[in-house]
């Protein structure tokens, strides 16, 4: 069983060297010259304290490879489902060749058993290998974000596509089964697989672990680290106000400024000191502080806050194993009602 | 003798279409069993029954003994060959013996590899590549090389050219002397089943009409051709199984274990497509179904009377309906 | 090595005809006393026909001693119906040809001919049975 599972992979299995070596090249290029000039950059930089601007730079100029490297490293999973998973049953039915295997003196259910473990085993290898190059490759643009929470990060990063590679095999073999036919299944496993996969980045994976809130009060110190203030053009909409979150955290909400009652605030009652902190010419940024600086200093006496929602940074490799968690069971419920329905096909 | 396949009251039915009603058969092995009838009769159906890629809806199916495709040791003893005999496109002719080999503990390389050799075929040769009559061979090693006891084969030569067809029987043949195996054959090509069959089941429209060995069912069936008569001014012990009738002139196709009597008639044996094409012809609603002579029928008492029960009331009907014609002339 | 052919259409029982061609090749000296009969698988793999009517049909010639088999090796002639046979029966031919001609001369086409002699010797046969 073995054997034939390898015999009808092999042209696969050639195909998935390759694409992997050359991905393996390409990377292992281009993150060399990235990580020197990182060091570089940092080299010349710090003394001077100057590196933001210098980063940012760098990290636009690498901004269009990690970004096709990553989305190929978020796409292999959908592939692996689609070419790999798909075909898998749906394949032989298509061909009758079902008929030729499963009368061999070999069960169903061992048939089924040994080509999913194999392939799951293959799927598993190949998007840890694209993981562990990618992982590597963006470690110094990781760096400079400070995090990896952005969805094409926490996607195309660490163990989270092993789980999604799993899944979408696993995804793949079963509609194959219940379409009977492989081009559907195909189109319907690409479909079905982004579903999740934005549902997940979306609605589930924010509320995995529950999250952590904390009030910000309005000052001079506070606003001086704000990114953004935002009053409304009707005097009585709300204020709304970027604050960053704490450092290597994942910013899920925040409410907009907040008397101390818990109340928004009406951009009647701020207009004061937005008509002074422009009296005195457009916020400008210098180095890390904002310009917003004095107008916290005007507002504090008002005595308003922010709540910000987020995930603090330690929370990054729970999430990541509790959502391939998450993925593997998927994965595993898929394969048990493959088992279940193939015993109980009609030929 | 043993028996390779016992059936009782099985049926299948896909939703609101039923395949099989209601057949009971026990072929006892060493024969080639043809299994005939018209297309949507049900014939692949009682073939993937006996060989597990089905499941009875009622009624069950043993086959040598067990369950069909229940492990791999029943599995081993059956081998499964479907219409237009499937190969994998992608791998070679070797590739499938390969497969036959890892997947089967009884498996013969010598026999297959023997088999590829005498058919000229390159073992390295794609077999999406192969003719159809190739293919069909090919189909056939993989099955017959892992030894079976029982060969199914269904319609595997509906769609090859008279060549490909007798070649196919040839090996086919040659199989059962090397392997001892039974085969059930289906077919509506009734020629090729006359050559090699020596169990027949006719198969119309879901339910079993006739089944049994050929040369008993020949000796059985008579046709008789005599002035225009009613069935049953024939001697008792003479089964009526079709009866036309011009203005002068009555034919009839009887069945009966003893010898024939004599009497005022012509009577003619019958050839297999004959008889088959009588069975197919007469089989449908409202007509009694030849229901095979089986033992476990004989031995049911309960069975006999229901059975006796029919064919009175519907020897009334069909004696009614043909007196109503008669007066309408 | 003799060989055999089928003819589904001919009313004859497959497993008689292979009798009458082993006996019409002793007639015709085509086999001798010694000589093998082709083996089961031989005559399948040329023949497409069911194994045990060739079983059967060398257990009838058995019967009328005119094969015997050796076990592991084959069916062998033991007995030979020469030329001899056709002159003994001669009369019986001769006879025949007689016969013909009253029933051309009665008027009966080749049709009429070939379908009384058939029939009269289905009967018989049965008869026999």
């Amino acid at each position: 069983m073995i054997w034939l599972t390898w015999r009808q992979f092999r042209t696969q299995t050639f195909a998935v060297v390759a694409i992997l070596a050359a991905a393996a090249v390409y990377l292992l290029i281009t993150g060399t010259q990235l990580r020197h000039s990182y060091t570089t950059d940092l080299a010349s930089c710090q003394p001077q304290n100057s590196c933001l601007g210098l980063l940012n730079a760098l990290q636009d100029q690498y901004s269009g490879p990690q970004f096709l490297a990553e989305f190929f490293v978020m796409a292999a999973p959908a592939l692996i489902g689609i070419f790999w998973g798909a075909p898998l049953i749906a394949g032989e039915l298509e061909r009758g060749t079902h008929h030729m295997v499963w009368n061999q003196s070999v069960t169903r259910t061992r048939w089924l058993a040994v080509k999913l473990a194999a392939l799951a085993l293959v799927s598993v290898v190949t998007a840890g290998l694209l993981s562990l190059l990618i992982t590597w490759w963006a470690s110094p643009l990781d760096t400079i974000a400070g995090n990896r929470w952005g969805t094409r990060a926490f996607n195309a990063r660490d163990i989270a596509p092993l789980g999604y590679a799993v899944f979408a095999f696993a995804l793949g073999v079963t509609l194959g089964l219940l379409l009977r036919r492989t081009v559907p299944a195909m189109a319907a496993t690409l479909a079905v697989f982004i579903a999740v996969q934005v549902l997940m980045t979306a609605a589930v994976r924010p509320n995995l672990l529950p999250a952590t809130t904390t009030t910000v009060p309005i000052n001079q110190t506070t606003m001086s680290q704000a990114e953004r203030f935002d009053r409304s053009e009707a005097v009585t909409g709300p204020v709304t106000i970027d604050l960053p979150a704490p450092p290597g955290a994942w910013a899920l909400s925040q409410t907009p400024a907040l008397n101390s009652a818990g109340q928004p605030i009406q951009t009647s009652e701020i207009l004061n000191c937005w008509s002074q902190m422009l009296a005195q010419g457009p916020p400008a940024f210098k180095g890390a502080s904002s310009g917003f600086g004095s107008l916290g200093t005007c507002l504090a006496p008002l005595d308003l806050h922010v709540d910000i929602t987020y995930q603090p940074a330690g929370r990054y490799w729970p999430l990541q194993w509790l959502e391939t968690a998450v993925y593997a069971v998927l994965a595993a419920l898929l394969a048990a009602a493959c088992f279940w329905r193939v015993r109980r096909l009609r030929g | 003798m043993t028996t390779i396949l016992e059936a009782h009251a099985l049926g299948m039915q896909y939703g609101r279409r039923r395949a099989l009603t209601d057949c009971t058969l026990d072929i006892p092995s060493g024969h080639v069993v043809g299994l005939v009838g018209p297309n949507g009769a049900g014939k692949s159906t009682l073939l993937k029954l006996a060989s597990g890629l089905l499941s009875p809806t009622s009624g069950s199916i043993s086959v040598l003994g067990d369950a069909p495709g229940s492990g791999p040791a029943q599995l081993a003893r059956v081998g499964f060959l479907a219409q237009d005999a499937p190969v994998y496109p992608n791998l070679s002719v070797a590739d499938h013996l390969r497969l036959g080999a890892h997947l089967n503990p009884r498996w013969n390389q010598e026999f297959a590899a023997r088999r590829i050799a005498q058919l000229d075929l390159d073992p390295a040769q794609k077999a999406g590549k192969l003719s159809g009559g190739q293919r069909a061979q090919l189909a056939l090693t993989v099955a017959a090389g892992k030894m079976p006891e029982l060969l199914l084969l269904d319609e595997p030569v509906a769609s090859l050219d008279p060549l490909a067809r007798r070649e196919f029987l040839k090996y086919l043949m040659e199989s059962v002397v090397e392997n001892g195996s039974s085969v059930i054959l289906s077919s509506h090509l009734i020629s090729d089943l006359e050559r090699v069959c020596d169990y027949l089941i006719v198969l119309v429209t879901s339910r079993v009409r006739l089944a049994g060995e050929v040369d008993q069912l020949i000796a059985a069936h008579h046709r008789i051709v005599c002035t225009r008569r009613e069935p049953d001014t024939l001697p008792a012990g003479l089964e009526v199984v079709s009866a036309e009738h011009t203005d002068r002139q009555s034919t009839f196709v009887v069945r009966t274990d003893a010898p024939l009597p004599a009497g005022d008639w012509a009577a003619e044996p019958m050839s297999m497509e004959d008889l088959v094409l009588t069975y197919m012809e007469t089989g449908g609603p409202g007509h009694r179904p030849a229901t095979p002579v089986s033992e476990a029928v004989l031995n049911d008492a309960a069975s006999n009377e229901a059975v006796l029960n029919e064919a009175v009331s519907n020897k009334a009907a069909s004696n009614k309906a043909a007196s109503n014609k008669e007066a309408g002339r | 090595m003799i060989e055999f052919h089928l003819d589904t259409r001919s009313g004859v029982a497959p497993y008689l005809q292979i009798v009458q061609q082993v006996r019409q090749a002793l007639l015709l000296g085509l086999l001798s006393e010694g000589d093998q009969l082709p083996t089961v698988k031989q005559v399948v793999m040329k023949v497409a026909i069911n194994p045990n009517t060739v079983l059967k049909a060398y257990r009838e010639l058995e019967r009328e001693g005119l094969v015997s088999p050796k076990p592991g090796v084959g069916t062998f002639v033991t007995k030979t119906l020469g030329q001899a046979s056709l002159t003994e029966h001669e009369p019986l031919r001769r006879d025949l040809e007689a016969w013909l001609t009253r029933a051309r001369t009665a008027g009966l086409t080749e049709a009429e001919i070939e379908a009384l002699i058939h029939s009269t010797f289905r009967v018989s046969v049965e008869e026999e049975r």
